[in-house]
């Protein structure tokens, strides 16, 4: 894939009023590439999209499509389309209208415009539906009636503003999969937000995860899920477990100190950059390893703490734990129950505990 | 007493309100249409017809006119009020629209005399400014200053009703139109207005048969005839004495009124079938 810059963010930030919503993006996407925008609500993630559509301007900044730059121009000039999160479908409307509307703008022949509209129905599966009215269709309906109104008019790239998210759960499973796979067929440019990380992680190419404005990492899937660059990111993508530790590096491992619920051990630094004080140490609940105290014997590397098990829970396909490790409490799984007041050892593979310096030190 | 007689005593004061001030007099005027000299008959309304088919025409024509113009003209407001870009143009605007509406009838007849006679401040204007000389100064009041004054009164009105529907439809749906390319103007056409049409339409009704109504404007801006119903029914009345044919040109009103609003009923449940 070309990296350099099919669609290019350089600088650019927006505020409104003299709130700061988005600054420093610097971004290059590649031609076909599947970009998911992540973030919590009120990232900004829906004000970069709906910047990048030309909504809303930057207060600084440039956008370019193939070098030209498109930073100030209205929102049909720039080979865009978007699907909004409400799908947005015109109520008076029927379905074939809707699909249809782009083309009639752009003064395309009326035959044409039908030919098209059924062409984009079959793929999209919506035959037979073209004289509905958009309240006599299902939501998932609706959902590919804003996508076959975006794709008709054949844009370069496409713009997903949470198009999932009116979605119901089990709806929203095969969904996933079929924009991605209509996306993959027609080569297009996708941009896509989302706050579902497993969404963004099943359907992307690469991810961008935003916090507060700015971008925290940006990489493929499992670049952002095994290597998060912030404890943000780390617990942005599951790792919710956090616990407070010392150390010091010392050449290409780090020295963890004996804390109230582990002994000194150490680690493979793998190419971190740590230093020396108190460092926040995270990892998921389905990293983490259970075993009665008795029986553990450390066959990984990794880190070991001790602890008691306050509660546990079925959520499915293993056993939920909640774990007190000395003041603090942690989420642990594993494949068979630990009943309340057990003695364990919880292990955390060396590859799966994410060290960050804390902003304290 | 059980409490369902106690219930009906309390709404029977209300009742007999609604019955005997506003039920019985349409009753009886409805009747008196059709009595002449005691005796029923279609007298009246051959008078009425003899006499006011100008009118009738005038009056209807006078109205729909002014319920098109009032039309575009809240539609022009609401969606510069929704898709206007300059914030400074927009809240003026939203300050000013409303004015008229708080003004009366007859006040706005009495304003518009004075502005649209033939030495009036309209034409000095234009003639300060060189746009006419004072030979081909015309008065305006006749039919158009009627329909100025209809437009300028009730426009506020409709527009408030449009506006507010306007301000509550999907902003999406509008951002979708745009993204596709669709100009400020077709959007406001084609997305904006078919999605308030049942507000614009219920609005232009009230409008209609509020004009319907009125009789200060057509008294104090057309002094001549053709005139409308309303001021025909008030010369019957106050200079003859004549309340049959008064209530014949009443009832014909009350016709006009009633069939605007059964083709708005009827379009309506059409639209829900």
């Amino acid at each position: 894939m070309e990296r350099d810059g099919f669609l290019e963010l350089r600088g650019v930030a927006s505020r409104y009023g003299s709130t700061q919503v988005l600054s420093d993006i610097d971004l290059s996407i590649a031609k076909g590439e599947f970009i998911a925008l992540l973030g919590s609500s009120g990232c900004g993630k829906t004000t970069l999209l709906r910047l990048l559509a030309g909504f809303i301007s930057p207060s600084s900044g440039e956008v370019k499509v193939r070098h030209r730059d498109v930073t100030h121009l209205p929102p049909d000039k720039r080979g865009m389309a978007l699907v909004f999160q409400s799908y947005a479908l015109w109520p008076h409307m029927t379905v074939a209208q809707n699909i249809g509307y782009g083309l009639k703008l752009k003064g395309v022949a009326r035959a044409e415009i039908a030919s098209r509209v059924s062409a984009m129905q079959a793929m999209l599966g919506l035959e037979g539906l073209e004289a509905r009215k958009p309240q006599a269709l299902s939501g998932g309906q609706r959902q590919r009636v804003a996508l076959g109104r975006a794709l008709a008019i054949d844009p370069e790239i496409l713009l997903l503003d949470e198009p999932l998210s009116n979605l119901d759960a089990r709806i929203r499973l095969s969904v996933r999969h079929e924009l991605r796979a209509l996306q993959k067929r027609l080569g297009i440019t996708a941009i896509h937000v989302t706050h579902d990380r497993e969404e963004a992680m099943v359907m992307a190419d690469r991810i961008v995860i935003l916090n507060a404005g700015r971008i925290a990492q940006h990489g493929s899937p499992e670049e952002v899920y095994n290597r998060p660059a912030s404890a943000f990111v780390a617990a942005f993508m599951g790792a919710e477990n956090v616990l407070s530790l010392n150390g010091h590096p010392d050449r290409h491992a780090f020295m963890l100190q004996a804390g109230p619920a582990n002994e000194a051990t150490t680690v493979q630094l793998a190419g971190r950059h740590l230093l020396p004080g108190a460092v926040e140490a995270r990892f998921r609940p389905e990293a983490a390893h259970l075993f009665a105290k008795e029986e553990f014997l450390p066959r990984r590397p990794g880190v070991a703490f001790r602890g008691e098990v306050l509660a546990v829970a079925y959520p499915g396909g293993h056993w939920r734990h909640v774990v007190r490790l000395g003041d603090r409490e942690i989420m642990a799984d594993a494949p068979q129950a630990f009943s309340p007041g057990m003695q364990v050892a919880v292990h955390v593979p060396a590859e799966s505990l994410f060290l960050f310096n804390s902003p304290a030190s | 007493m059980s409490r369902r007689l106690l219930g009906l005593t309390l709404v029977l004061p209300a009742l007999a309100v609604i019955a005997f001030l506003f039920i019985l007099p349409l009753i009886m005027s409805a009747v008196g249409a059709f009595q002449v000299d005691g005796a029923f008959g279609w007298g009246n309304f051959e008078k009425t017809f003899d006499l006011y088919t100008k009118d009738i025409v005038f009056t209807v024509v006078i109205v729909s006119i002014s319920t098109v113009l009032i039309g575009i003209a809240s539609i022009a407001i609401g969606g510069y009020l929704t898709l206007g870009e300059h914030p400074v143009a927009v809240a003026i605007l939203r300050w000013l629209y409303r004015w008229p509406m708080f003004i009366p009838f007859i006040v706005v007849g009495q304003i518009l005399r004075t502005f649209l006679s033939k030495n009036g401040m309209m034409n000095n204007v234009a003639i300060n400014l060189g746009l006419l000389t004072p030979i081909d100064a015309v008065s305006f009041l006749d039919w158009r200053g009627i329909v100025i004054a209809f437009v300028w009164k009730q426009t506020p009105f409709v527009a408030l009703l449009v506006a507010g529907a306007m301000a509550s439809i999907n902003r999406e749906t509008i951002d979708a139109a745009r993204n596709l390319g669709a100009s400020r103007l077709r959007v406001l056409i084609e997305i904006v207005v078919p999605q308030v049409g049942t507000t614009l339409t219920v609005g232009l009704i009230l409008s209609f048969v509020t004009m319907m109504s009125v009789l200060s404007v057509p008294l104090m801006i057309n002094a001549q005839t053709p005139t409308m119903l309303t001021a025909d029914i008030a010369f019957r009345v106050n200079s003859y004495g004549d309340y049959g044919v008064a209530n014949a040109l009443g009832l014909i009103s009350l016709l006009l009124a009633s069939s605007v609003a059964w083709i708005y009923l009827r379009a309506s449940l059409k639209e829900r079938s």
